[in-house]
């Protein structure tokens, strides 16, 4: 810091930047907290004490069932999208071949391109082309959106690797598979942990694609809150929001215990 | 299988295996594309130039473009991308500035905090803020107490409560992007200003402010056009009296199932951000080149 925290420029950054971090975690903060008060309605500051609520968040089924499909399509999207977007990445990087570049693009270009807008796009395609419904088309939608980050950290990896690895196994007789797990995959492991816990919550939290595509019945968890508020302020829904929000926090925690102690 | 050659071939003259491999490997992902991405894209874009009798017409562009009720929705639209990008920009730069030069181990999970929110659901953010900003809500009364107000204000179903909310849902971005290019810029520069005279504030603005501008200037571009096509904040907290060309889009498609016009509204949106994106990337393009 070239000027002092106690000079008027200081006392103002701090300011801004305290107010910066009030508003940053209040909105997230009243999630959590306001279903604790003992009030039939949901206020926030809480008055009272209860975790009725939080309790019965566990008991409804209709909102574990949505936990659940949220799961299974986060894990889905996240192996599916790691999966591709390794591969493509792989050929992008290690095979010369004309076309590559816009091939790369391509991949890259749905980061740009609003959610919003691809789900107007496959609303009305779908319901024109005749394919069956379900929750796969979700996936599919999710899965590009997620690829681009998969490639974006991966991309780079691999073009540094150094390919004199991987010919070193091979002229040890590995088999170039086998190559590509014992060599190449180590190597890659981290970007591609982060790539794959991107996507998972990338798709776990997306709730536009999912609002457009959903089949009825079979709603994921942010839609369910989403549909649930717009109706009223239950302090039911509050507390399944703000367990949604202890789950990230203890996720993120573990992740980042975990990767520092990989990297160590 | 030790015959590994061919697949590690340097040369770019392939060999039929070797373009087999690359085939394999890129058509799950091409496919994927082709099918879910480009043609619907497409589709959608043919579908806004589409009159009822299947013939090409931009009566619909020209209803958007000459309607007063569009227009005020664009004109909404536009000044709550620039005042969520303002927000972001007054508490985004001190932040980020703070955060970019402690010294303390405190750093790492004041930075942690701040990316925290971007991993919880847009959703859930919004509906913190519709308890927030509810009439009676906290904010209502912290106003009253702070005598900015003598009554009670409705801050929900308008465009200030959709601001206030959306610009938190961006604000993690503008702080990341910004705390990149506050890393980047030595803090000698600035006591060299010093040195020569300047006071702290002017060393900051004419130095670090200076070389950040670029930086500055590629994260308001995301923010701006992240904001203009969010969906989630403006539907929960703004509702339908203060409709945006986002929930427009949506309510066209899932209500009126107009989906032509709906295509033509995100068609607008859609051009909007690509210009944007084209912009953004000329300028990440010219900052590499500068340095």
């Amino acid at each position: 810091m070239t000027f002092r925290l106690l000079s008027p420029l200081g006392i103002t950054f701090l300011t801004l930047a305290t107010l910066a971090m009030i508003y940053l975690l209040a909105p997230i903060a009243v999630v959590v907290v306001s279903p604790l008060g003992d009030t039939g309605y949901l206020a926030f500051p809480p008055q009272g004490f209860t975790l009725r609520w939080y309790a019965a968040a566990f008991d409804d089924g209709r909102y574990l069932t949505a936990f659940f499909l949220s799961l299974r399509l986060a894990a889905l999207t996240a192996i599916i999208s790691s999966v591709l977007g390794i591969c493509a990445a792989y050929a992008i990087t290690r095979y010369k071949f004309p076309g590559a570049r816009a091939l790369e693009s391509l991949f890259l270009s749905p980061l740009i391109l609003p959610t919003l807008v691809m789900a107007v796009a496959l609303t009305a395609y779908f319901s024109r082309s005749g394919m069956p419904t379900g929750t796969w088309r979700l996936v599919a939608a999710h899965s590009i959106v997620c690829i681009p980050y998969v490639i974006r950290i991966v991309l780079p990896l691999l073009q540094r690797f150094d390919r004199s690895l991987e010919e070193a196994a091979l002229s040890l007789g590995a088999t170039p598979i086998g190559s590509f797990f014992l060599v190449l995959v180590p190597v890659i492991r981290p970007a591609l942990v982060s790539g794959a816990a991107m996507a998972f919550i990338t798709s776990f939290d997306e709730v536009v694609l999912a609002l457009f595509l959903s089949v009825p019945g079979q709603t994921t968890l942010p839609v369910m809150i989403y549909s649930s508020v717009q109706l009223g302020f239950e302090p039911l829904v509050a507390a399944v929001a703000g367990l949604l929000v202890c789950l990230t926090g203890i996720i993120m925690v573990l992740f980042h215990f975990f990767g520092l102690r990989t990297r160590g | 299988m030790t015959t590994a050659a061919p697949v590690l071939n340097e040369n770019p003259s392939r060999g039929r295996s070797t373009s087999l491999v690359v085939v394999l490997l890129l058509a799950p992902c091409v496919l994927l594309y082709a099918i879910f991405f480009v043609w619907p894209q497409i589709a959608l874009l043919m579908l806004g130039f589409r009159a009822p009798d299947g013939s090409f017409t931009l009566d619909l562009y020209t209803k958007f473009l000459t309607d007063g009720y569009y227009l005020r929705l664009l004109w909404r639209t536009m000044v709550m991308g620039v005042a969520t990008t303002a927000i972001t920009i007054l508490f985004g730069v001190p932040l980020a500035y703070l955060l970019a030069r402690m010294r303390s181990r405190w750093a790492l999970f004041l930075l942690v905090m701040t990316t925290f929110p971007l991993l919880v659901s847009a959703v859930v953010r919004s509906f913190g803020w519709m308890v927030l900003l509810y009439r009676n809500g906290f904010v209502s009364d912290l106003m009253q107490w702070l005598y900015l107000t003598d009554a009670p204000t409705q801050l929900m179903y308008t465009l200030p409560g959709t601001i206030i909310a959306l610009a938190q849902v961006l604000l993690p971005i503008m702080v990341l992007s910004l705390y990149a290019v506050f890393r980047s810029i030595s803090p000698d520069l600035e006591l060299a200003a010093m040195s020569l005279g300047a006071s702290p504030a002017v060393a900051l603005w004419l130095v670090t402010m200076k070389l950040a501008k670029g930086g500055l200037f590629s994260g308001s571009l995301l923010v701006f056009s992240m904001a203009i096509s969010s969906f989630a904040t403006p539907s929960l907290v703004g509702g339908p009296r203060a409709a945006v060309m986002a929930t427009s889009i949506h309510d066209l498609t899932m209500t009126v199932l107009d989906w032509n016009f709906a295509a033509v509204q995100a068609t607008i949106l859609l051009v909007t951000v690509l210009i944007l994106a084209v912009i953004y990337g000329r300028l990440l393009n010219g900052s590499a080149a500068a340095r």
